[in-house]
């Protein structure tokens, strides 16, 4: 322990930034609407009204883990089986399956990390109308009514959330063929073996009127209502070209849903893997009167949501937070938080369809250090394999793959290289011939290999719902295996939706065979799974010591468990630069923090001034990489004159200084599930004019950006929240009050970024090539007084690329505070000294003096060199 | 300057070894004498001098920090005895990468850099002298091309003065065969008239009237433009009773029609003669106005050539009317400098990459690139275009073709006439 009184002294730095008294479009007939998929024509087509359902009381089982009680559709008295949980952390599972189905029907295996833990339910009162549980403390209550069958669940007077209200339950049950069940779409034939086989059900929300997630939609933030229009759909698709605000499905699927009042956030978490939509309307009147005992009835504010699957069954989690923080909470604890990446995945990545060989990788590599431009991973697309075969290397444009990785090691760089799900069948291909030969692939109907269009031309699709597949596949990871890999060579898995060229939606067809189970039942699980065994095989080959870090762009709920997202094939627009905010923002309502856009945007050509401004907003991004289409003029940051290099320049090194507090971000978020990049509501959800906010974010609680993404701006208007809190701009600290909307004139070099008063971040100043490089350098930190001449932070530090953190707790974890005009600096987690984290001297036991500036235009402290060290107990006095 | 916050006591001595500041040049040394305090070198703050490389940043410039990383625009310099010796961004100091070669920049990263300034000394100096060498050698190469341009430019401009002088002959021919043309035309016309007075009071006049008129005024009447020959349309337009199987008028027909006042004119030697001087005269104008043709568009071609910009010696006009070909894995190109590039692929498909557009190398040394625009359109993109650098070297030759960029090609191109004395004296720099 070292105390320092602020006066004179060598060593190490901190920073202090005081307050002391004043301060081209998507071809739509590609893809299906509602009315085109029969299924949700069908169920679409049933009203609001009594519900056939009704439970047959007497069937009531009641154990010490869950209620199972029957219901019957009083139209064709078909049975199904009701089971209610109580799951610690505050939340309520409801499954719904036939009674008696035919054959079983497909329930979602591996995103649920475990066996949600029970608690139990206890019956409190029943009659012949219904019963009440009790959902434990809080004075929570579960009601089951009979007749009609559905669900309220209420904390005291108050209904929380209400199931089959509007009597839109409906299961379709497996039967005997009855006649042609087949459905055609353009030139493609589903044969549907097991005919109709939806689900669908309806949840009431009063009291709320802002519903957000099920990601991906290329829409707002808050969700819009539905009536009138298409429903929200979920079904992983490779989308051409996509268009902005509108519903339709893109490459990723998160059925969860949150819903936010300034009373109450909660979630619904809709754990189905087939087609999905989800039709959204907010009415106070129409069904207000069915709630009859909720206060106020007609003039509450009313979202009313439902769900529509094609098949399996309906399991949902009710999530009832109720903070934001609780509902991540819930739902980290049912799939499991964000993977935590190496920190050299938060750096700047560079890439391209494509770098053409080793030599313009090289030239790449040095024009970056030429114009002292840091990035730590460049990146192949699918030209750099031999005839799309993955795993291959091009032997003309890539001879060296080992040498040219190592030429990127030796500037302390990595390398990310594409392998697709899709196979080329090429006898002559040994990745190919042994899937083959296992019967790894997915089959046709017929039982045949399963066979459609890609990048290779034919090509086969391994079946990665088989555990036995994806081990093999992990195992093709190894060293010996993938010929010319290194450890810095890391994978991006693209068109894992699966993309299928003649496929029916540019999909795989949905009578396509994955061992029991039809592709229909599991297709928004199948790029989550590709990612799986991708990952585990980057964990294997390094025999369980170095982390993965692979990027995806189909996904599911649990995906956060693998590593990072991307949008997909974006264009150099401006709006599609607006729309990255609230793409990344859905995502990481749900668990998928690692999130970014394509810079500078996949199709068409950026105006410089787009380039520049999708710069400044990647930067503040979590998954922050440059991309570009094959037909696109080469576009690396120094081709558009010296002025936009500097400002490119310049915004990337914005990114390097903050690693450190991008990396305790991703830390949290894996240990908590909190997202890394917040809506402004999760951190203020009683401020309603942060609802619809998505112009702008927080990362963490402690940085708000608010990128500037119009064309030929001169200003943006931030919204500064927090009554009674203060905001620094982080460039000129100059400090702002909270809860104002504020003007801030721009200039091409401006990102309107603010730390929040009662804050401390930390940041490496000095940028250098590449993280790796930054890995020894002393930590500033940037402390931001609150009014009340306070603030916290904290900082985490581990050796940024291996499992030691949490194998061998190998990490520092460090509460920083400001008090009393102390700093100071204690032990959170286990604590792990690592000779090379402080370049300083030995401090230990004695009492120095600090030299001091102080500003006092901009009531500045800055305090030189306090060279403490980042592992011990440490405390800062201003005399 | 009164800063009283930076009046500081150091506690402890200072780790700074003042006998050697670490980082700058010999000509830098002047600002780094030791004193008490240091000058930042922008003027802007004055500090003791302990904190020179205390691995702390104080001065905006980032004087105070040569050594270290500690300033974010710093310069390292690296001494490189052996070699060369150069500055690198301070960013890359202790950052465990060998930038500098004699190992100086990673002096507290616990990386071991080898020094390698002797062996890239070496290296370096053997390559400069055959660069040199061969630098020489382009030159002597080059000046022979120049030489020989300038023969060629001389012997251009000769050829073009004479096809000048033989333009200038013809003219005057043209002008005499001209006014010869039209006075024979005249003289025929005027024996015509005659005649067709002649015939006139000769004939009986109450014949009709197209029996009247002598076959001499009957052509007289259907050469509409006077040129001495009927065509068809003249005889249509004035004939409407031709009557032939096909009742349409073939030009054989009415040349042979045509020249029906010459069969019959037989009889008047005169005019006769006329006739047939002012044929010939016709004939003649007609060859020479070829003739001048011809040599119009040569001289033109030849301006245009000459107005081509070959360098401030005319060293590149060798290169006008050759090409250069270089095969890279299935692709063929070819190279025409001042003209155009191409690619032929392996099934033969020839597509263009570009037509000479312009000089394009940057202001000092615009002649150090060639760029090939407008060359066939891209699938959803822009017209091919290509940039070909040329590169010092003794023969000239294509080196390589590449496409960084979709239907942006890039092209090496050596010869001896991109040799410039410059070249030289960076050679010689680099030998320090």
């Amino acid at each position: 322990m070292a105390a320092f009184i602020v006066r004179m002294g060598p060593v190490l730095m901190l920073w202090l930034a005081v307050c002391v008294s004043g301060s081209w479009a998507v071809d739509r007939g590609n893809f299906k609407t509602c009315d085109q998929s029969t299924f949700c024509k069908r169920q679409r087509a049933l009203k609001p009204g009594q519900s056939p359902y009704r439970a047959l009381l007497e069937t009531l089982e009641l154990t010490n883990t869950k209620l199972t009680l029957q219901l019957i559709n009083d139209n064709n008295k078909v049975r199904l089986l009701l089971e209610l949980y109580r799951l610690q952390g505050n939340m309520t599972r409801v499954k719904i399956n036939e009674l008696k189905p035919l054959k079983p029907r497909f329930e979602v295996p591996d995103v649920l990390i475990n066996d949600p833990p029970t608690e139990p339910l206890s019956l409190l009162s029943q009659d012949e109308n219904g019963m009440v549980l009790s959902l434990g403390a809080d004075s929570q209550r579960l009601i089951v009514s009979a007749k009609p069958f559905r669900l309220d669940i209420m904390e005291g007077r108050e209904v929380l959330l209400s199931l089959n209200s509007r009597g839109l339950l409906a299961f379709e049950h497996l039967r005997i063929q009855d006649g042609m069940w087949e459905e055609t779409f353009k030139s493609h034939t589903d044969s549907k073996p097991n005919g109709p086989t939806s689900i669908s059900l309806d949840f009431s929300l009063p009291g709320v009127e802002h519903v957000y997630g099920i990601p991906e939609h290329a829409d707002t933030l808050k969700l819009k209502t539905t009536d009138g229009g298409e429903p929200y759909r979920l079904y992983n698709l490779d989308v051409f070209q996509y268009e902005l605000f509108n519903p339709m499905a893109l490459y990723g699927a998160i059925p969860v849903m949150l819903s936010h009042s300034p009373q109450r956030t909660m979630g619904l978490f809709w754990l189905n893997a087939a087609e999905t939509w989800v039709d959204i309307s907010s009415n106070t009147t129409v069904f207000g009167q069915m709630l009859d005992y909720v206060q106020g009835s007609s003039e509450t504010p009313q979202t009313d949501v439902r769900w529509i699957s094609e098949s399996g069954i309906i399991d949902v989690f009710i999530m009832l937070g109720p903070t934001p923080t609780d509902v991540f909470a819930q739902y980290a604890s049912l799939t499991g938080t964000q993977a935590f990446p190496p920190l050299a995945a938060l750096a700047y990545h560079q890439c391209r369809w494509n770098y053409n060989d080793q030599e313009d990788v090289a030239a790449v590599d040095q024009g970056f250090d030429q114009h002292d431009i840091p990035y730590d991973f460049i990146w192949l697309d699918i030209e750099h394999a031999d005839g799309k075969r993955y795993f291959t290397w091009d032997p003309h444009k890539f001879p060296q793959p080992k040498e040219m990785l190592q030429g990127l090691e030796d500037k302390r760089r990595k390398m990310v290289a594409i392998v697709d799900p899709h196979i080329k069948v090429d006898n002559s291909y040994k990745i190919h011939s042994e899937i083959r030969s296992r019967g790894f692939y997915i089959k046709n109907k017929d039982g045949g290999d399963y066979e459609g269009w890609c990048w290779p031309g034919n090509s086969g699709y391994p079946d990665f719902t088989n555990p036995e597949m994806r081990a093999w596949w992990a195992s093709m990871f190894a060293y010996d295996q993938y010929e010319g890999s290194r450890e810095n060579l890391y994978t991006w898995n693209d068109m894992n939706e699966p993309s299928v060229f003649n496929g029916p939606e540019v999909t795989m067809h949905k009578d396509a065979v994955h061992g029991n189970w039809e592709h229909r039942d599991l297709h928004n699980i199948y790029g989550l799974y590709v990612q799986m065994a991708t990952a585990e095989g980057l964990i294997q080959r390094s025999g369980g010591v170095e982390r993965p870090f692979v990027l995806t762009r189909a996904f599911f709920a649990g995906s956060q468990r693998y590593g990072a997202v991307w949008t997909g094939d974006n264009a150099a627009e401006w709006d599609h630069l607006k729309i990255t905010i609230p793409m990344c923002l859905s995502l990481g309502l749900v668990g998928v923090s690692f999130c970014g856009a394509d810079v500078g945007g996949f199709f068409k050509s950026p105006s410089p001034e787009l380039l520049v401004r999708w710069y400044q907003t990647g930067a503040y991004q979590p998954f922050f990489r440059a991309h570009a289409h094959l037909d696109t003029p080469r576009r690396e940051p120094w081709l558009f004159g010296p002025e936009n290099t500097a400002l490119i320049r310049e915004a990337v090194r914005q990114r390097y200084a903050l690693l450190p507090y991008w990396y305790q971000l991703f830390y949290h978020a894996h240990r908590t599930g909190q997202p890394v990049m917040r809506a402004l509501w999760v951190e203020y959800p009683q401020d309603t004019a942060t609802f619809s906010m998505d112009d702008q974010f927080l990362l963490g609680r402690d940085l708000l950006v608010h990128p500037v993404t119009e064309e030929g701006a001169r200003g943006v208007t931030a919204y500064l929240p927090g009554n009674g809190e203060v905001w620094f701009d982080v460039h000129t600290f100059q400090k702002h009050n909270g809860g104002q909307n504020l003007y801030i004139p721009v200039t091409m070099s401006s990102i309107p970024v603010f730390q929040r008063g009662g804050s401390i971040i930390p940041r490496k100043v000095r940028v250098r090539r590449s993280s790796s490089c930054m890995e020894h350098d002393p930590y500033t930190l940037y402390v931001a007084l609150s009014p009340k001449r306070f603030a916290q932070g904290e900082l985490y530090i581990d050796d940024g690329h291996t499992f030691s953190y949490e194998k061998q707790k190998e990490f520092i974890y460090r509460r920083l505070a400001f008090a009393n005009n102390t700093l100071s600096s204690r032990s959170v987690g286990s604590v792990w000294i690592q000779t090379f984290l402080m370049l300083c001297l030995s401090v230990d036991g004695k009492e120095s003096q600090l030299e001091f500036d102080f500003d006092a235009s901009m009531s500045v402290l800055t305090l030189r060199k306090p060279g403490v060290n980042a592992g011990v107990d440490w405390t800062v006095v201003l005399q | 300057m009164h800063c009283p916050i930076l009046i500081a006591v150091v506690i402890w001595s200072s780790c700074v070894d003042s006998q050697k500041i670490r980082g700058i040049s010999l000509s830098y040394k002047r600002f780094y004498r030791e004193r008490k305090s240091f000058l930042c070198i922008d003027g802007s703050k004055l500090i003791p001098f302990d904190q020179v490389n205390d691995d702390y940043c104080d001065c905006a410039d980032g004087s105070d920090e040569p050594g270290t990383a500690a300033c974010p625009d710093g310069r390292f310099y690296c001494t490189n005895l052996g070699y060369r010796p150069h500055y690198i961004p301070s960013s890359r100091v202790n950052d465990a990468i060998c930038d500098c070669c004699d190992a100086s920049d990673e002096y507290n990263s616990h990386t071991a850099c080898q020094n390698t300034c002797r062996n890239l000394g070496q290296r370096e100096r053997a390559e400069v002298k055959s660069q040199m060498r061969a630098l020489d050698q382009g030159l002597r190469l080059k000046q022979q091309l120049i030489e020989e341009g300038v023969l060629t430019w001389r012997d251009k401009q000769a050829q073009l003065r004479d096809l000048q002088r033989v333009l200038d002959d013809l003219q005057t021919q043209l002008d005499d065969l001209r006014k010869e043309d039209a006075r024979r035309k005249k003289e025929v016309d005027a024996l015509r008239e005659l005649e067709i007075g002649a015939l006139e009071t000769e004939e009986n006049s109450h014949r009709s009237h197209i029996m009247n008129e002598s076959p001499v005024s009957i052509f007289y009447e259907l050469d509409s433009n006077r040129d001495g020959r009927l065509s068809a349309k003249e005889v249509r337009a004035k004939l409407t009773d031709i009557q032939d199987g096909e009742r349409v008028l073939s030009e054989d027909e009415a040349v042979i029609r045509g020249r029906v006042p010459g069969r019959l004119v037989k009889g008047e030697p005169v005019l006769k003669a006329a006739v047939s001087a002012a044929e010939k005269a016709a004939a003649e104008l007609k060859k020479v106005e070829d003739a001048y043709e011809t040599v119009y568009m040569e001289i033109r071609d030849l301006r245009e050539k000459l107005a081509t910009d070959y360098g401030p010696e005319r060293e590149f006009l060798f290169l006008y009317n050759q090409c250069f070909q270089l095969k890279v894995h299935e692709y063929f190109y070819e190279l025409c400098p001042f003209n155009q590039v191409t690619q032929t692929s392996a099934s033969g498909a020839e597509v263009s990459l570009g037509k000479w557009g312009s000089w394009a190398g940057s202001p000092q040394h615009r002649y150090s690139q060639m760029k090939y625009e407008n060359g066939e359109p891209c699938w959803q993109g822009p017209t091919r275009n290509t940039v070909v650098t040329l590169t010092c070297g003794t023969e000239t030759a294509l080196r390589s073709v590449k496409e960084p960029g979709k239907c942006q090609y890039v092209a090496e191109f050596q010869t001896p006439v991109a040799c410039r004395p410059a070249l030289r004296q960076q050679g010689v720099h680099s030998e320090l």
